[in-house]
């Protein structure tokens, strides 16, 4: 009996060193299938216990329990150790360069002429206006006719505008969508709308020229429509365009299609009003023309100017933005070198 | 027409502000100044009176002179100017003084001491194209009574002058003439208007007579003058005219000139005794030759304005004198005209003949048709006064017009709800009362006269602009209108705003180009639109003749151009409306060159037709259009511009809606592209347009799908989708058929390509068996190998 003890106690004191001196899951597997395996000698030392005396069972058979439960214990944990440290080695050898480019997240850039059509869309569709879409091809009635600029006007002259025929043109203003939209609801529907598009004008392209360019009209028609509505709607376009503080003023000017005309002024964006280069040091940058539609431009189109009035406003694409990001040349909205589009971002 | 305030302070007090003030006044009431000048300038001048003039001992062109300067001695100035000389007053800078150019200071030139400079006008900042060859090769000649040692000689000369320049609407011709700025002056500072009279006392009846036959010259008027004598003109009307930007010829021309600016009525005369008979007759029906004062011969139109006398053209009505009875320094006996000719057939003519006078811009512009016989009595009187006229004849007149003074009615309600102001009655009154309207009110009715001079107002609105322009337009306080409209944006109208969003965040980027190009690429790439082009009749270059019924070419070129400047990986978008011969439409444009950079350089894939084939199926989808209603086809084309192994027509039922796909070689050569490129032309209005059913949800299937690889060796012609299609339609258990590997290679051998696909099978009513799985597969299997030969490697 004594002895059967001392062999538990020995192989207790094996059993915990070898797990002790264990490297590898290997290893301590192996020790686990000597010690606590179903054919091990503890088990097989169980086998005494019908030898022993009875009161002998209880302490012998404690021993080679307590012996079995330690040897478990101390495998578990070297095993878990073990089981960390391989993670731990795997997660090290695994590690990266997190500073390498990532997954192409593409982000494509914008020429600035949308950016600004589809702001000042955005605002006016948030005011409740129609967003029109005229054609680059006009005729001769809706691009003058219409507008209020008769036949033999100096306006018409071939050398302003391209013809496609004795009718037919390239539109030199958007202000052709007047026509159209006036005409398309018959004389009798209110009207808000903005029509933003390409024009044509027999310039010379230079750096604030271009044959091709850009207007958004803007056109309201209701009655009792006045100069002070067109004031309020745009300054609230000015503020949401340039900023909060912006203001604007009229200066008296001249359209065939308005009476009274005006020339529309922002206070500078870039000075806030105090004058600078980009104002020339007026405080004021000048961004379009407006005015209330002409007695003759609703009668021709079919509303009655005895009942309604309205107003109508244009402002030219690429002056905005050229005023707005500071860009120097009018030519490079169309030259596309995609190193200028770089650094304009869409919402 | 440049404002002199010096003319101008003749007719209303301006001395007493400042031409920035006024100027600012003018701008905002709509006649924007654009510059102010000063016609002369410079400090520390006075005159002086030249009493000795010596040659310099080292030079053989200078003088030493010694100028007396009155009240600021006698100083030693060493002169350039050959007309220097003894006796001369002229007018000195003296030290310190400030020029244009330059700056006064005490020399030494060639070792002789000068203190001081004698001017010539153009050294004092008046244009020399104002200034006559004399004055411009010399130091300027003064009169011999000019005041020596006086502090201001500028003004004793009459050339301290300020001019405004203003850029004139098309609305205010009126602004073409002195008098009307007058108006306009006293109507904004609210003050006093005068102008002198003129009166010319015992006209005799000519015996020359004057006709019109066309309608297109209404009025006519001509005075006859004899006796005159040509010679200078006095200073007084040389300083206006040098301030107006004309050059000074001699009195009579002058006095023709100065009118024209100070009434806005051009004139024109006639040597008398060089017509052929005593009669002028204003005709459009003369076809020929006419010779003008200009030495040029010009060819009549019929249309053409032309004032005969004898059936010869004596004068381009409106535009320019005939050489045969131009007025000389010899002449002496003058018909005066004073017409009215139709502004649209003036500018027709004299467009066509590239041929503009001073005269025919106002006749353009429009000029007062009720002022004939003022202008001509004024023209007389100066005639008599300064070339010694010694007759003057009654006005022969031709006249058809109405020059009744014209009334406008209109109400104080009308103004102030057009401006949305408030004015009172008084206000209103008061500025048109200012604006010489004459107001007559009668309740709240306002009945104005209009002045002749203002062709531009003619109705109730124009009098609501006369009201806010002088009133100011700071008066409008802001409102905003009430308009029930539906506005917003359309289902359209968002939907493409999506497809550019959706592409830009792909990396692509959003071009704008011109619509215009030339000939031999208005058909370039034209798929969707083969119509024909818009060809311009008066096109600037023949590279932008042709309005574009394609996007792709010119956002080619884009790749072109950036490709050029060292970009080699491009992706780009362009979204624009097109116009071609009966039809609109609007296309979207998609140009891929170079690399796909997964992940930046690390990892670049070379773009391929499958790209843009993703493009366009990403589109469609987010238009919610479904598989089943589209096709790819080959693209069949004998234009060298896609790769025809590598592209593909898009239809819609029978509808072309896109082409997509690799660039042929000879097009990536001509548009010089480098390896591959890819490029798409989609229809977008179609796309949009396209009817699409609303979103549905479904049920997530209830049992598992069951899923097997199959490698096919095929022959490399046999498609995916008939593969595809084919296996589809063995069995309804087969839920979807998928590619994962494509290879072709030495392994499969010449001609064949080697096909690994996924089938899944689901049977929505229960989880399928391997036996039931293997039937159906067995069944493909069996089906593509009769079908198309295919070696089956599962």
């Amino acid at each position: 009996m004594a002895n059967a003890i001392e062999r538990v106690i020995e192989i207790r004191e094996k059993a915990l060193g070898e797990i002790k001196e264990a490297e590898n899951l290997e290893g301590l597997t192996a020790i686990k299938n000597i010690y606590l395996a179903k054919k091990s000698e503890l088990t097989a030392l169980m086998g005494l216990m019908k030898e022993l005396r009875a009161e002998e069972k209880g302490s012998f058979g404690k021993a080679i329990n307590d012996t079995k439960a330690a040897i478990q214990e101390a495998w578990a944990k070297k095993a878990a150790e073990m089981e960390k440290r391989k993670l731990q080695a795997q997660l090290e050898k695994e590690t990266i360069d997190i500073s390498l480019p990532g997954e192409t997240a593409n982000v494509g850039h914008i020429n600035p002429y949308y950016v600004i059509i589809d702001e000042v869309s955005d605002i006016f569709a948030g005011m409740g206006f129609e967003i029109v879409e005229g054609r680059d091809v006009e005729t001769d009635h809706y691009n003058f006719e219409l507008l209020n600029v008769p036949q033999d006007h100096p306006a018409r002259d071939m050398q302003d505008t391209f013809y496609i025929s004795e009718t037919e043109l390239l539109r030199t203003q958007t202000s052709a969508a007047q026509a159209h939209t006036m005409l398309s609801k018959g004389g009798t529907e209110p009207i808000k709308m903005i029509c933003p598009g390409k024009t044509y004008r027999r310039d010379e392209d230079d750096m604030t020229h271009s044959h091709q360019f850009s207007q958004i009209e803007g056109l309201v028609v209701a009655p009792g429509v006045s100069l002070a509505d067109l004031k309020g709607t745009l300054e609230l376009f000015v503020k949401k365009m340039f900023g909060e503080k912006r203001e604007v003023r009229f200066r008296s000017s001249f359209f065939p299609f308005t009476e009274p005309s005006v020339e529309v002024d922002a206070s500078c964006s870039n000075c806030g009003g105090k004058g600078c280069n980009m104002c020339k040091g007026t405080g004021w940058i000048e961004i379009g023309g407006a005015g209330e539609v002409h007695p003759n431009v609703l009668r021709m189109c079919g509303y009655n100017p005895d009942e309604y009035s309205g107003f109508a406003f244009g402002v030219g694409v690429e002056r905005i933005a050229m005023l707005r990001f500071g860009i120097d040349d009018i030519r490079r909205f169309y030259t596309n070198d995609i190193r200028f589009i770089k650094d304009f971002n869409a919402k | 027409m440049k404002i002199s305030l010096n003319w101008l302070n003749q007719f209303v007090k301006i001395d007493d502000i400042t031409p920035e003030e006024l100027a600012d006044k003018l701008t905002f009431a709509g006649i924007e100044i654009e510059e102010i000048t000063k016609l002369a300038r410079g400090t520390n001048l006075t005159i002086g009176h030249i009493i000795e003039c010596e040659n310099h001992p080292d030079s053989d062109h200078l003088h030493v002179l010694k100028v007396d300067e009155g009240q600021y001695g006698i100083h030693q100035i060493v002169c350039g100017a050959p007309n220097a000389r003894k006796g001369l007053k002229v007018i000195v800078a003296r030290e310190g003084a400030v020029l244009p150019e330059i700056t006064i200071v005490k020399s030494t030139i060639r070792g002789v001491e000068s203190d001081g400079m004698c001017c010539a006008l153009y050294e004092l900042g008046v244009d020399k194209k104002y200034l006559t060859e004399k004055q411009c090769a010399g130091i300027e000649e003064l009169p011999e009574d000019a005041p020596v040692g006086i502090d201001n000689p500028l003004s004793y000369l009459g050339i301290d002058d300020v001019i405004l320049e203003p850029n004139i609407l098309a609305n205010r011709s009126d602004m073409n003439a002195m008098e009307s700025v007058a108006l306009e002056v006293g109507a904004l500072l609210d003050r006093e208007v005068k102008f002198p009279t003129y009166k010319v006392e015992n006209k005799f009846k000519s015996e020359y007579t004057v006709a019109s036959e066309t309608s297109k010259c209404p009025e006519f008027g001509m005075r006859e003058i004899k006796g005159i004598k040509t010679k200078p003109s006095p200073k007084w009307m040389q300083n206006i005219l040098t301030s107006e930007g004309v050059r000074s010829i001699n009195n009579v021309v002058d006095i023709g000139n100065y009118v024209m600016l100070l009434t806005g009525q051009p004139l024109n005369m006639y040597d008398a005794d060089k017509l052929p008979v005593k009669n002028l007759t204003v005709r459009d029906d003369i076809e020929g030759d006419f010779v003008a004062m200009d030495d040029k011969t010009y060819a009549l139109q019929k249309g053409d304005l032309l004032v005969t006398s004898d059936g010869r053209g004596m004068c381009l009505g409106g535009i320019m004198t005939s050489k045969e009875c131009e007025v000389d320094e010899n002449t002496t006996h003058v018909l005066l005209e004073a017409a009215w000719f139709n502004p649209a057939s003036v500018r027709r003519t004299s467009n066509r003949l590239g041929l503009v006078s001073e005269s025919s811009s106002r006749f353009v512009k429009g000029i007062n048709p009720d002022q004939n016989e003022y202008v001509m009595e004024i023209t007389c009187a100066l005639l008599k006064e300064l070339c010694e006229a010694t007759e003057v004849s009654e006005t022969v007149h031709y006249d058809t017009l109405n020059h009744d003074k014209k009334y406008v009615e209109t109400s104080l309600t009308y103004i102030n709800n057009r401006l949305g102001t408030s004015f009172s009655m008084d206000e209103v009154v008061e500025v048109l009362r200012r604006d010489h309207l004459e107001p007559v009110v009668n309740g709240d009715t306002i009945k104005v006269g209009i002045p002749h001079n203002r062709i531009d107002l003619n109705e109730p609105c124009d009098v609501s602009e006369e009201v806010i322009r002088l009133l100011g337009f700071n008066n409008i306080k802001s409102s905003m209108p009430i308009v029930q409209v539906k506005g917003g944006y359309t289902v359209k109208q968002s939907n493409k705003r999506a497809i550019r969003r959706y592409l830009r965040n792909q990396g692509l980027y959003e071009c704008l180009t011109y619509s215009l190009v030339d000939e031999k690429h208005k058909d370039a790439f034209a798929y969707i639109d083969t119509n024909e082009n818009y060809r311009l009749l008066n096109p600037m270059t023949s590279d932008k003749e042709y309005l574009r019924k394609n996007t792709l070419w010119s956002l080619l070129n884009v790749a072109t151009y950036n490709v050029a400047h060292q970009e080699k990986n491009l992706a780009l978008f362009e979204v624009s409306d097109v116009d071609s011969v009966g039809k609109q439409g609007t296309q979207l444009s998609i140009v891929l060159v170079g690399n796909d950079k997964v992940r930046g350089s690390l990892e670049e894939k070379p773009y391929s037709f499958y790209h843009a084939k993703g493009l366009v199926d990403a589109i469609l989808a987010l238009l919610g259009i479904k598989e089943n209603r589209y096709k790819y086809v080959r693209l069949v084309s004998d234009k060298e511009e896609f790769h025809p192994g590598r592209s593909a027509s898009l239809y819609i039922g029978k509808d072309l809606v896109a082409v997509l796909g690799e660039l042929h070689p000879n097009a990536l050569k001509e548009l010089g592209l480098g390896k591959v490129a890819v490029a798409a032309s989609i229809n977008l209005d179609y796309l949009l347009n396209v009817k699409t059913s609303m979103d549905k949800a479904s049920v997530p299937p209830k049992f598992p799908s069951v899923s097997r690889d199959l490698a096919l060796v095929l022959d490399k012609k046999v498609s995916y989708e008939e593969i595809k299609n084919e296996i589809k339609k063995t069995d309804k258990l087969v839920e979807n058929v998928e590619a994962f590997d494509v290879y072709e290679g030495e392994h499969v051998g010449f001609g064949k390509k080697s096909l690994a696909i996924t089938i899944s099978l689901r049977d929505k009513e229960k989880t399928l068996t391997d036996a039931e799985v293997n039937v159906v597969i067995n069944k493909v299997i069996a089906a593509l190998k009769m079908k198309f030969l295919a070696e089956v490697r599962s």
